[in-house]
């Protein structure tokens, strides 16, 4: 009884995917093999049979924003659509809310899919023949909702989304960033639990980008949905995703918070990755922070010597909690050589982030060849001449 | 490389399958009637300007004012044309064809479209069914169905199905994957997914689809009118056999006018039913800025009910006018009502006895049906029991192949004229041209050429096996193979121009009645002795319709009655034909007491 209550327990609306592998082509299961014995995806392809996920194995918790973030060809894709069945695995399963959603039936699949799962678009895959409220309640209609009560609630995930009014416009009638809105509203509409976005913010433009990835960490906060969110884009990943996984060739490389790929990248691969990202937007004073007594003993500009907590956060420029990002202490700290102080809740001193260290996260992660390279560049004769094109303007 | 024995294959499967599959020919035969009767019935009933009025309203609700004003001319022009009729039932035969093709070519595409293995079958099957001339499946189409409009609407159907199905698998293919994808996604069923996003979104794709249905089948009409499909089709056949310009361009301009009605109206319809189609109206409407007379269009429900107004009307009218005519000689006499069918093929000689017969049949009680067809047709149809008899029949020389290949099924009541005679003619301003012995060493007066007819012709055989031979004019003439109104048409042209011309021609023939030519004397006798023209009835004919068949046995004309008849018909024009039987027979009374004897 017990057992059986705990592994009920593991299960219940968290998100598992366990050993998943798709290949496309001839032969998969002897492929899913050659690959559990370490071939790799090349070797395949030569075959003729294409590996797009290989053992693809995490845990996604209630509540939690899971980004799975790759190039194109890296298998992203597939990976979102082998966990609502959209795409059967070739090998491996997929555990949601107590089922194991690989040996459904696909009429049971569907049932799933109607009720527990729902999927927003790159393209926002609106159904261009209805109205903006149909196209919100298309959901709740293929559950069987009375025609009253999904105009109800899909009139509630408008409002959601901030389209109320918009209701009976048609899609075609709509900006990009509202089109996705509405496909948000579509998916929110249904009350399922599991919310997977496929590049739902890729096909936008930056600044409303930034907009609705505001808006969804905005909804996030009330609706704690699970999400699986696919995305090419780091920064992204990084600002949405409680957990990041990075994919590449069908793997999964390194599995984390943001911080853990920024700062432990696992292999060149994912580092070249981090390059552009905006580190002091990611990085938080909690990541960053030294102990406190790191600064007992600093002399400040002001001549005075910090001793105990108490000086620390006196003499402090800014005083912040962990989860800051670090982008909004460069401006305090360059008035004065004195650390920020980081605190918790309750005010007590955890850390302190001194000028250097700040600096110091901001470069590129240790042993990456690229600044040399750039460096020896800039003596070539070319780089020269630019040098002084840019003195002269 | 041996020769592959295709051909017989064929004949054998055709035989095999009429004589395995007739219950399934006749049933798909009697409902392919019973819906062209129907939708005939109702088209012809109502008064013609009335119909067109109601047509007019319908271009007016769906395209505007001037598509309204537009429609409404163009029927009334055929209306004052008198081909109103055959406009109507030229039709039904096309909206028979697009319904039946539509309920097969759609099912298909779906099918299609979602199954490759589907798909890759059905494209060489409809590749074959596109490019095969229909005449070669009309033929075959004959001996299942029968002559009339059956075999006209199944080839129609065989022709319009490729772009059907073609259409809906595109339309399908094409709607936009990850649409298809988000249904899924919401976990609607295959089924749903289909009807709530596909359909709708393959809609205009399909309706393009069913205008070309429309188009085709309109092309195909006059194929059917030379199997007995009657119709605008009918009417062009008849024309191009007679070298009738004026008859052949009214004909062709009444299918131009159904066709671009047609065309526009299912156009517009494909927009209005489609939900993309109608936002894109909605959206131009927009654009186009505030309402005026000519793009003023009738709410549906006004244009309804002034469309069903009109169609009250229209039909009460049709109700006091239209019908009941035909019905009065025919209760009494001999033949109590009986039914007989007279097959022929748009010739004068068969056009003249044909309706000859119809009126003393009629006379005489009998209900008489007439069929124009094209020869092939005609003896098929005969063989197959559909026509009862026909009076054209050139025995035993120029209809030889038909006579071998039907003769088991059919009866040979004998000849009512002749003897015919084929040979070459030339317009007699050709001086010193008068025998074919005089041909010889005159190539260059004539291009070197012979205009022929249809190469199957069995006189075509003999003028080149025999004729030029035995005077020696193989390799000075060539024989150019064509069709006899190619033929005409050459006579006619040369004729005007006075140009020196060279044709084959048969006796009795109207060219002969119409231009002042010269047939080529033949001293060697080579093209025979002629031909008699028969008349020739399907099998059981004389047990059946033992009166008829004696009438037809004793049936003789001579040359003056025969070309005065002729002269008759020819003046009266079409549609009037066995109004100048009458005229004809009120001054030959002593034919009609000899031709039936009460």
């Amino acid at each position: 009884m017990i057992v059986s209550f705990q592994r009920r327990e593991v299960y219940v609306s968290r998100l598992q995917s366990e050993h998943l592998y798709k290949v496309f082509g001839r032969r998969p299961d002897e492929a899913v093999r050659r690959l559990e014995e370490g071939a790799d995806r090349a070797e395949l392809r030569s075959d003729g049979t294409t590996a797009a996920v290989i053992d693809a194995s995490f845990t996604v918790e209630p509540g939690q924003t899971f980004v799975v973030m790759g190039l194109s060809g890296s298998g992203k894709s597939t990976l979102l659509r082998m966990l609502n069945g959209l795409l059967a695995p070739t090998a491996g399963r997929v555990l949601f809310d107590g089922q194991d959603l690989t040996a459904l039936s696909p009429r049971e699949l569907r049932a799933v899919r109607s009720t527990k799962i729902s999927m927003v678009f790159q393209h926002f895959a609106l159904f261009p023949h209805r109205s903006v409220l149909d196209n919100a309640g298309y959901g709740l209609e293929v559950q069987g909702v009375s025609a009253p009560e999904r105009r109800r609630r899909a009139t509630e995930a408008l409002e959601l989304v901030g389209l109320a009014g918009w209701e009976d416009s048609w899609p075609d009638e709509l900006s990009g960033g509202m089109q996705q809105r509405v496909g948000l509203a579509r998916a929110l509409a249904t009350d399922a639990d599991l919310l997977l976005m496929d590049e739902s913010f890729s096909a936008l433009d930056p600044l409303i980008r930034r907009d609705m990835q505001d808006q969804l960490l905005e909804l996030q906060k009330t609706l704690k949905k699970t999400i699986v969110f696919i995305t090419h884009d780091l920064n992204e990943a990084m600002r949405l995703g409680d957990q990041i996984a990075v994919m590449r060739d069908g793997r999964i490389v390194q599995l984390g918070t943001a911080e853990d790929i920024l700062v432990t990248p696992a292999d060149d691969y994912v580092a070249s990755f981090t390059q552009d990202v905006d580190r002091s937007r990611v990085l938080t004073a909690g990541a960053i922070m030294a102990d406190a007594d790191s600064a007992y003993g600093m002399v400040t500009d002001s001549g005075r010597k910090l001793t105990c907590a108490k000086d620390v956060l006196a003499a402090a420029p800014i005083t912040v909690m962990a989860d800051a990002p670090i982008v909004g202490l460069f401006t305090p700290c360059s008035a004065t050589d004195a650390p920020v102080a980081v605190v918790d809740d309750s005010g007590e001193l955890t850390g302190v982030v001194p000028r250097s260290r700040l600096l110091a996260v901001l470069g590129e992660p240790m042993g990456s060849p690229e600044p040399a390279a750039k460096t020896a560049s800039l003596s070539t004769p070319d780089a020269d001449l630019d040098a002084r094109e840019v003195a002269r303007a | 490389m041996p020769r592959l024995p295709l051909g017989d294959v064929v004949d054998r499967g055709v035989d095999w399958l009429q004589f395995h599959l007739s219950w399934l020919f006749d049933a798909i035969s009697s409902f392919v009637t019973g819906m062209y009767d129907g939708i005939d019935a109702a088209l012809s009933a109502p008064e013609p300007l009335l119909f067109a009025g109601v047509l007019a309203v319908l271009a007016w609700w769906l395209r505007g004012l001037l598509a309204g004003v537009l429609a409404f001319a163009g029927f009334a022009l055929v209306d004052s044309i008198e081909l109103w009729d055959e406009a109507m039932s030229t039709l039904s035969l096309v909206l028979v064809a697009t319904v039946v093709t539509l309920a097969i070519a759609v099912p298909l595409g779906i099918w299609a479209s979602r199954s490759k293995t589907v798909s890759a079958i059905i494209r060489p099957v409809l590749d074959f069914m596109q490019t095969m001339p229909a005449m070669v499946y009309l033929i075959p189409g004959i001996i299942f169905f029968g002559v009339g409009v059956v075999p006209g609407i199944i080839a129609t159907i065989v022709f319009a199905l490729p772009p059907g199905v073609r259409m809906t698998e595109l339309g399908i293919r094409q709607v936009d994957k990850e649409l298809v994808e988000a249904a899924e996604a919401f976990g609607t069923t295959p089924k749903d997914t289909l009807i709530r996003v596909q359909l709708p979104l393959a809609l205009p794709t399909i309706m393009a689809g069913v205008n070309q249905v429309i188009m085709l089948g309109l092309s195909m009409v006059v194929i059917a009118g030379m199997v007995g499909g009657g119709g605008l089709g009918g009417a062009v056949y008849r024309a191009i056999g007679n070298v009738d310009i004026g008859l052949g361009f009214e004909a062709g301009v009444s299918i131009v006018i159904l066709a671009m009605y047609l065309d526009r109206i299912t156009g517009e319809l494909g927009r209005q039913v489609s939900p993309l189609g109608r936002r894109a109206i909605a959206r131009a409407k927009e654009a186009a800025g505030g309402p005026s007379l000519w793009n003023y269009r009738p709410q549906p429900v006004v244009a309804l009910v002034g469309v069903v107004i009109l169609a009250l009307v229209a039909g009460g009218m049709g109700v006091f006018g239209g019908a009941g005519k035909a019905d009065e000689e025919r209760a009494g006499g001999i033949g109590k009502g009986r039914e007989v069918t007279i097959g022929y093929i748009p010739w004068d000689e068969g056009i003249a006895s044909t309706f000859l017969w119809k009126e003393v049949l009629e006379r005489r009680g009998f209900a008489v049906e007439t069929q124009q067809l094209e020869a092939g047709a005609l003896y098929t149809g005969l063989a197959g029991g559909q026509i009862d008899f026909q009076t054209d029949a050139w025995l035993p020389i120029t209809h030889a192949t038909y006579w071998k290949k039907y003769a088991s099924e059919l009866e040979d009541l004998g000849p009512w004229y002749g003897p015919t005679s084929l040979e070459l003619s030339v317009p007699s301003y050709v001086k010193g041209v008068d025998s074919l012995d005089d041909l010889k060493g005159q190539s260059a007066r004539f291009e070197g050429r012979v205009i022929g007819i249809e190469p199957s012709a069995g006189m075509m055989g003999l003028l080149k096996d025999k004729v030029l031979k035995e005077y020696g004019l193989t390799g000075e003439y060539k024989v150019i193979d064509g069709s006899t109104p190619g033929m005409l048409a050459e006579l006619k042209r040369a004729y005007q121009k006075k140009e020196p011309v060279l044709t084959t021609l048969w006796s009795p023939h109207w060219a002969y009645s119409t231009y002042d030519l010269k047939k080529l004397k033949d001293p060697k006798n080579a093209w025979g002795k002629g031909d008699g023209v028969h008349t020739v009835a399907r099998k059981g004919f004389s047990a059946d319709q033992p009166e008829i068949a004696q009438w037809l046995k004793d049936f003789r004309l001579t040359e003056k009655q025969l070309t005065d008849l002729e002269a008759e018909i020819q003046q009266a024009g079409k549609g009037e034909e066995q109004d100048a039987v009458r005229t004809w027979l009120s001054e030959n009374p002593q034919v009609e007491k000899a031709m039936a004897p009460q």
